[in-house]
């Protein structure tokens, strides 16, 4: 199945911008490249058919953590030097070249995108979720069923670690209150 | 053969360089936040793989009100998790990146291996 | 280590009055939290839950610091409030979850309210979406303002 030209486009634009997020010498400049990069993400994520996963991502990616970057940057410092992009360090590339190479070469083991057959869509436990959540739970939603009734208690854990994150903030700030 | 391989796989392969650029600003920049941004880019980079996984052609989104192919809503969900938590991480990793610089004075990587000699 | 050729704001003069953020946040601030609590509402039904829906509410009292100052939003939001949004969004959770247990089921089996209520596993998923809101709200607003504040060195007080 190729790809729409949209699509090509999106995933163009993506990987510009994380290089450059990567290249750029300026901290603010490269934040400014992940919250562009967050965008392209989460547009990607509706083509593909995942608007719960998409509206996440564009609130949290470019939305949120894009703040807390720019907080970070707030309450310390930009360098300042005259170049734009920083150089490359070689040994760094050669070792992260071997990693993708190394990854690359499960590419043709995976099934094609979009293929039927796969065994992520024919396997029981997606027929049966897909088939039997709105008698179960009621909702007609299927992520939600499976976030809030069928996976539960992956959901408490989830909500403990959001909670964890501001408990282990104040601790690393050595503070008592959150305000 | 390589070319029919990329065209039929291509967020696979997209999703590779994503992770080859996250892994190279975690190691490669100089700056922590810079590198906190790369553990983000490698993050996004594994959802990339997950939700192109639970595509299927000419699918609708796991709405059970909408027409009938459905796209498999178990790697949306793990995903929905995982974008959570990533925010907690970065949260965390940035008050102590802003715990290092009240205390050193600089988010400068070798710098501050050189200063913890 | 800190010396000339860093450009960094001086203590106190990071927020730069604007007369346009501040009238654009004062007229959509309303309708952005209506917004949040639509999606976590809706989450059963529609794309959102919780999640998204409490990381937009949170952004609402975001764009309030940004618009007015973090100083001002500080005294807005007092810190009272959000721990117990938070704590309440938690034992919620865990409350419906060993409810269940109580009436016989396993933890977090919403058939098992069943008997008491009909339809009861809709709203049951509906308030856990809520409580999950909750929390991720608190807890949004929560991360700001300590990233804002940042580190207190040890020999000054911390005003309470």
């Amino acid at each position: 199945m190729s790809p729409a030209p949209l699509e090509v486009v999106l995933l163009v634009f993506v990987l510009a911008c994380a290089v450059g997020a990567a290249l750029l010498e300026d901290v603010l400049a490269a934040i400014l490249a992940f919250a562009a990069y967050s965008l392209g993400i989460s547009v990607l994520w509706v083509f593909l058919q995942a608007p719960d996963v998409g509206l996440t991502e564009a609130a949290v990616g470019a939305g949120i953590m894009t703040i807390l970057f720019l907080l970070a940057v707030a309450k310390t410092a930009r360098e300042p030097s005259g170049r734009t992009l920083e150089s490359v360090r070689w040994r760094s590339l050669v070792l992260v070249g071997a990693f993708v190479g190394v990854l690359a070469l499960v590419l043709p083991a995976v099934p094609a995108i979009g293929d039927p057959a796969a065994p992520v869509l024919s396997y029981d436990v997606t027929q049966y979720y897909l088939a039997n959540s709105y008698e179960e739970t009621g909702v007609t939603n299927a992520v939600t069923a499976v976030l809030a009734a069928y996976r539960g208690l992956d959901t408490l854990g989830e909500a403990t670690v959001v909670f964890t994150a501001a408990v282990a903030v104040l601790v690393v700030f050595d503070r008592e209150v959150l305000t | 053969m390589v070319v029919d391989l990329l065209l039929t796989r291509y967020n696979y392969a997209v999703a590779l360089v994503l992770l080859g650029i996250g892994l190279y600003m975690l190691i490669g920049n100089r700056n922590l936040v810079k590198k906190v941004i790369g553990m983000n880019i490698f993050q996004t980079a594994i959802f990339l793989i997950f939700i192109t996984a639970a595509y299927v052609e000419g699918g609708n989104p796991p709405l059970l009100s909408g027409p009938e192919p459905y796209v498999s809503p178990l790697p949306h969900v793990l995903i929905l998790t995982a974008i959570v938590v990533g925010v907690s991480l970065t949260a965390v990793a940035l008050a102590l990146t802003i715990r290092i610089y009240a205390e050193y004075g600089t988010l400068d990587e070798p710098v501050l291996r050189r200063l913890q000699r | 280590m800190s010396d000339a050729g860093q450009s960094r704001p001086p203590e106190g003069a990071a927020y730069v009055e604007s007369t346009i953020i501040m009238t654009t946040v004062r007229l959509i601030a309303p309708f952005v939290i209506t917004y949040g609590l639509f999606v976590m509402f809706h989450g059963a039904d529609s794309p959102g839950g919780g999640f998204q829906g409490g990381v937009i509410v949170g952004a609402m009292v975001v764009m309030v610091g940004f618009a007015f100052g973090v100083a001002p939003a500080r005294e807005w939001v007092k810190n009272d409030v959000l721990v117990a949004v938070a704590t309440t969004g938690a034992l919620t959770f865990v409350a419906v979850g060993l409810g269940a247990q109580l009436l016989g089921g396993r933890f977090l089996e919403y058939a098992s309210y069943e008997p008491l209520y009909h339809h009861a596993s809709k709203y049951l998923i509906e308030l856990v979406e809520l409580a999950i809101g909750a929390i991720v709200a608190a807890v949004v607003v929560g991360l700001y303002f300590s990233l804002a504040r940042g580190h207190v060195g040890s020999t000054e007080e911390d005003e309470a």
